[in-house]
């Protein structure tokens, strides 16, 4: 355990200086695969009911007050880790989207209520993205969300920099504008790829 | 504790084509990467971001959260979901202790938008890392490596 907390250490200052996520070089990466329509259902059900609000204090379930399908992903505003490689895919995708007609709202739902506050969410989204719908509430509302999606994080350590530093579950979950669970996306995948596979789901 | 519920009658809705009923059972060999890297190309081409060259930043981005992968030895990626004894596709005991290993794995193989996705019920071998690369392309990238304190 001491071996992670020191690896997840260094990660974070990595992922947060943007060494790792956003290199200088980049090097022919492996061709995406042909989206197929071979599908196998997952073995867990996932999605459900949450009530929470957003960022502007507004009450936001799970479904999507514009009619919009959903990018969905745990974490927190500030994460130095995974989020701060998905949440900007997750705007960059939602912007591609957008070019070809297709609307869709990036979400974070934090797994630190404390530290995600609707005073402080906005803000630390909107350096990444004004776009960014982050959402908070209590304990029992937030917990309810995390069991529906089957979410599991630890707090590793206090950063002296980051503050919390958490390990938690980092894929994301593409909602249709009901709040159903569509599919799931590694956050490794490129916005294209991601914009391609919510296009398919989007019947485009 | 996970709320890991077996429910492959509860199927997620899918607009696409039929879905298969269950994963399919399959024995697959392959190392177990960093699919950050791996993907992105940030770091270097595919065989400069697997092996020994790559394990420091495999622990580190496994330990950072992202999800670990199986590249086989067909070229196949296998994005790993959960590991026999460990919950998570990241950052997990299992997932650090493998982490730029060869296994032989046993499990559910899923596939979904043109990804394979892997449910390891059993790491049937570890091979240990067998990829000796890191002669010929060093540390990548180099400041995986942590320099001494102060």
């Amino acid at each position: 355990m001491r071996l992670r907390n020191l690896l997840l250490a260094v990660a974070c200052s990595g992922l947060a200086s943007g060494a790792l996520a956003h290199g200088t070089e980049t090097h022919a990466a492996p061709p995406a695969l042909a989206l197929s329509d071979q599908v196998t259902a997952l073995p867990w059900k996932l999605g459900g009911a949450f009530e929470l609000v957003d960022q502007t204090g507004a009450p936001r379930t799970q479904t999507d007050p514009d009619g919009r399908m959903q990018l969905v992903f745990f974490g927190y505003a500030n994460c130095p880790g995974i989020c701060s490689a998905a949440l900007p895919m997750m705007a960059d995708a939602a912007e591609l989207l957008e070019r070809r007609g297709i609307t869709v709202s990036p979400v974070l739902i934090t797994i630190d209520p404390v530290l995600d506050t609707v005073e402080t969410m906005g803000p630390a989204l909107a350096k990444i993205s004004t776009d960014l719908v982050g959402l908070t509430g209590d304990r029992e509302a937030l917990s309810e969300a995390y069991d529906a999606f089957q979410i599991d994080f630890e707090k590793i350590m206090d950063d002296p920099e980051y503050g919390p530093i958490y390990a938690h579950s980092s894929h994301i979950f593409l909602l249709d504008q009901a709040g159903k669970v569509l599919t799931l996306l590694p956050p490794v995948l490129p916005p294209e790829q991601v914009a391609d596979i919510v296009m398919k789901y989007a019947g485009s | 504790m996970r709320k890991q519920l077996l429910m492959a009658a509860m199927l997620l809705p899918l607009p696409i084509a039929a879905l298969a009923a269950e994963g399919e059972r399959i024995q697959v060999r392959g190392e177990i990467i960093d699919t950050w890297c791996y993907y992105s190309g940030v770091m270097g081409g595919p065989d400069a971001v697997t092996g020994t060259a790559h394990h420091t930043c495999a622990l580190w981005c496994s330990a950072g959260g992202i999800p670990v992968g199986l590249l086989a030895e067909d070229g196949q990626v296998y994005m790993v979901l959960k590991i026999a004894g460990d919950d998570a596709s990241a950052g997990g005991d299992t997932q650090l202790r493998l982490a730029s290993h060869e296994i032989t794995a046993d499990g559910l193989l899923y596939h979904r938008d043109g990804l394979n996705y892997l449910v390891v019920e059993e790491v049937v071998t570890d091979h240990g890392i067998t990829k000796l690369n890191h002669e010929d392309y060093g540390a990548v990238p180099p400041f995986a490596i942590p320099k001494p304190g102060k």
